[in-house]
């Protein structure tokens, strides 16, 4: 094989742009051609070739690279500015980039914070409080049978074609309020006091049976919490336990005065309570991200348009640029540990330019994320607050005069 | 088919060696070939009338020289002066040799090589460094590259290696020693005729 050229002193992007483009003539300027039709890239691909060689030493020593490895290190620069400022949005502004559609130019759009993602991320503690959420709360409602205490709730659920089982979430299981206990439930009409224990009888705690007189309502207040002591001091308390799957309820239905016609007990009594199926639950956590923003792998960010990008970013790039190539270079002098010259063998300097060029490239990687830290949503409200505080702080200097009306 | 050394590898060597030879170090000499076929000799072989050269071709070369030595005999008090002079093996080829030639620069710039002597170093040969004259005693081109020379690729009759293909391409045989004895110019046909 004859010799490999090297790097001659100058290129022409262009040229060989339109050699590989337009007559199909390896090999194309860059690796991936994300920029390549871009007429500023274009015209600096070759500046920052002609940089990067003079910076590694050329003309007073060869350049063991050709144009084309200038130009990819220049389009991977350009790619990795891009990747970090676009990672640096999409973690600027992820909570409110989360759900939207991935058809958005995210690229140019100005993203505005909105509470969509804050709202779907509590709805979890408004589920679990019972005031709103993504888990519907049931309502069950279990037969009580006359004599018997415990019950199997996950029996029942079975019963009622639930799978993945249930979530007790409350137990309507406790004593008759007062206040049906306020009035005489021996009114013919019907329209007496709601029943319940004690036993029906002429109980109606100052307010009669037929009708009755309109007392204050510290007097009616009075009443209700004495029947309520009188309940808790001579009745049974009302109570349930629950424990794996198993409800125990206190006082054993069927206790009570609730009779049918027939003077037996009242079957038609239930346990009511609120429950969630534990699958909806599960189910809940997932909603149909078709077409959305999922996760951060799917934010439409593309790459940047270089023409774009300001002279800071420019100048960044054209550094990481010289890195890639240093590192190039490096790796093209070090695959051999030495070379073989005429009775003898020397040795380049492929370690120190590929150290080098680690060390350039995490020091610049560095940079950037810092100078795009610095320039967060979070960093400039702060930096803006402590402005403010300065500003007050320096106004405060400003001797107070006394104002003579 | 080998795997390292092959001839990207030796293009990079090559490029350098000649800028570390070339550009570098620049340690040039006057490499005189003996004229067989011009020289005439007598009934014993020996040169009647002087030695008879080629042109003079200037050349890159590492030179390990010696120390300085001044023997006596029976013949009175000696000169001894022996010098190595260790040439890049392409450097000695034709310029119509691959090693000789360039590819184009993408497509917008042609190679410019210009290394190519077309020279065989063989004992009698004679070598000008420094203004001295050294005849050539021995050569020496047993340097090989990860221990192949690609001239031998050990191709059958009908060009196959069964083992290993393309072994042309792999190895190299980076140079040519020429151990050589001071010859005072007297001895010699050279008259330096230019400066």
């Amino acid at each position: 094989m004859s010799n490999i050229p090297i790097w001659p002193g100058s290129s022409s992007f262009a040229q060989v742009s339109a050699s590989y483009y337009d007559l199909n003539i390896w090999p194309p300027p860059t690796p991936f051609g994300f920029y390549d039709s871009d007429s500023q890239f274009k015209t600096d691909a070759n500046k920052v070739a002609n940089f990067c060689a003079l910076r590694l030493g050329y003309p007073i020593e060869n350049v063991e690279l050709q144009d084309i490895n200038f130009w990819a290190g220049f389009e991977e620069a350009t790619t990795i500015y891009g990747n970090e400022l676009y990672a640096f949005q999409t973690r600027d502004n992820y909570l409110s980039l989360e759900g939207a559609p991935t058809s958005v130019d995210v690229n140019d759009d100005i993203v505005t914070p909105t509470f969509s993602t804050i709202v779907r991320l509590s709805q979890q503690y408004g589920e679990e409080a019972g005031v709103g959420g993504n888990v519907a709360w049931l309502k069950g409602r279990l037969p009580l049978i006359p004599g018997q205490q415990r019950y199997d709730l996950a029996a029942w659920a079975e019963a009622e074609g639930i799978v993945g089982g249930i979530e007790i979430k409350n137990v309507y299981y406790q004593s008759p309020p007062a206040i049906s206990q306020l009035y005489s439930p021996a009114l013919l009409t019907g329209q007496g006091g709601l029943g319940g224990v004690p036993p029906a009888g002429l109980y109606g705690f100052g307010y009669g049976s037929a009708t009755y007189l309109m007392m204050p309502t510290s007097f009616t207040m009075q009443n209700m919490q004495a029947i309520e002591m009188q309940n808790q001091v001579t009745l049974s308390n009302y109570s349930f336990n629950i424990v794996d799957n198993i409800i125990s309820v206190f006082p054993i239905p069927g206790t009570g005065v609730f009779t049918d016609g027939d003077g037996g007990l009242d079957y038609g009594i239930y346990l009511v309570f609120d429950f969630i199926k534990i699958q909806d639950r599960i189910d809940a956590a997932f909603a149909n991200g078709t077409n959305k923003i999922s996760n951060t792998s799917n934010v439409p960010y593309i790459n940047p348009t270089y023409s774009k990008i300001n002279s800071i970013g420019r100048a960044w790039i054209f550094e990481y640029t010289l890195a890639r190539a240093k590192d190039a270079l490096g790796l093209v002098r070090n695959k051999y540990s030495s070379i073989p010259i005429p009775g003898s063998d020397v040795t380049l300097n492929g370690d120190n330019l590929v150290s080098s060029a680690a060390t350039e490239r995490d020091a610049l990687i560095t940079r950037l994320r810092e100078y795009f830290d610095q320039t967060s949503r979070q960093a400039l409200l702060e930096r803006r607050q402590a402005e403010s505080v300065a500003r007050v702080a320096e106004i405060n200097q400003v001797p107070m005069t006394i104002y003579i009306g | 088919m080998a795997l390292y050394g092959g001839a990207r590898d030796i293009s990079m060597f090559r490029r350098v060696n000649r800028e570390l030879m070339g550009s570098i170090i620049s340690e040039e000499v006057i490499y005189y070939k003996y004229n067989v076929t011009t020289t005439k000799t007598n009934m014993y072989g020996e040169s009647v009338e002087g030695r008879n050269f080629a042109d003079p071709v200037m050349l890159f070369a590492l030179v390990e020289v010696g120390g300085t030595t001044s023997p006596v005999s029976d013949l009175g008090v000696d000169f001894s002066w022996p010098l190595t002079f260790k040439f890049l093996r392409d450097d000695l080829l034709s310029k119509l040799n691959e090693a000789n030639q360039g590819q184009p620069f993408n497509t917008y710039q042609q190679p410019n090589i210009q290394y190519g002597a077309s020279l065989h170093p063989e004992v009698g040969d004679v070598i000008n460094y420094q203004n001295g004259y050294w005849e050539v005693d021995n050569t020496n081109a047993t340097q090989f590259f990860m221990g192949k020379d690609p001239q031998y690729p050990y191709y059958d009759a009908d060009g196959d290696n069964p083992l290993n293909t393309g072994l042309e391409n792999f190895g190299y045989n980076v140079g040519i020693e020429c151990i050589c004895h001071y010859v005072p110019s007297d001895r010699l046909n050279i008259i330096n005729s230019r400066m």
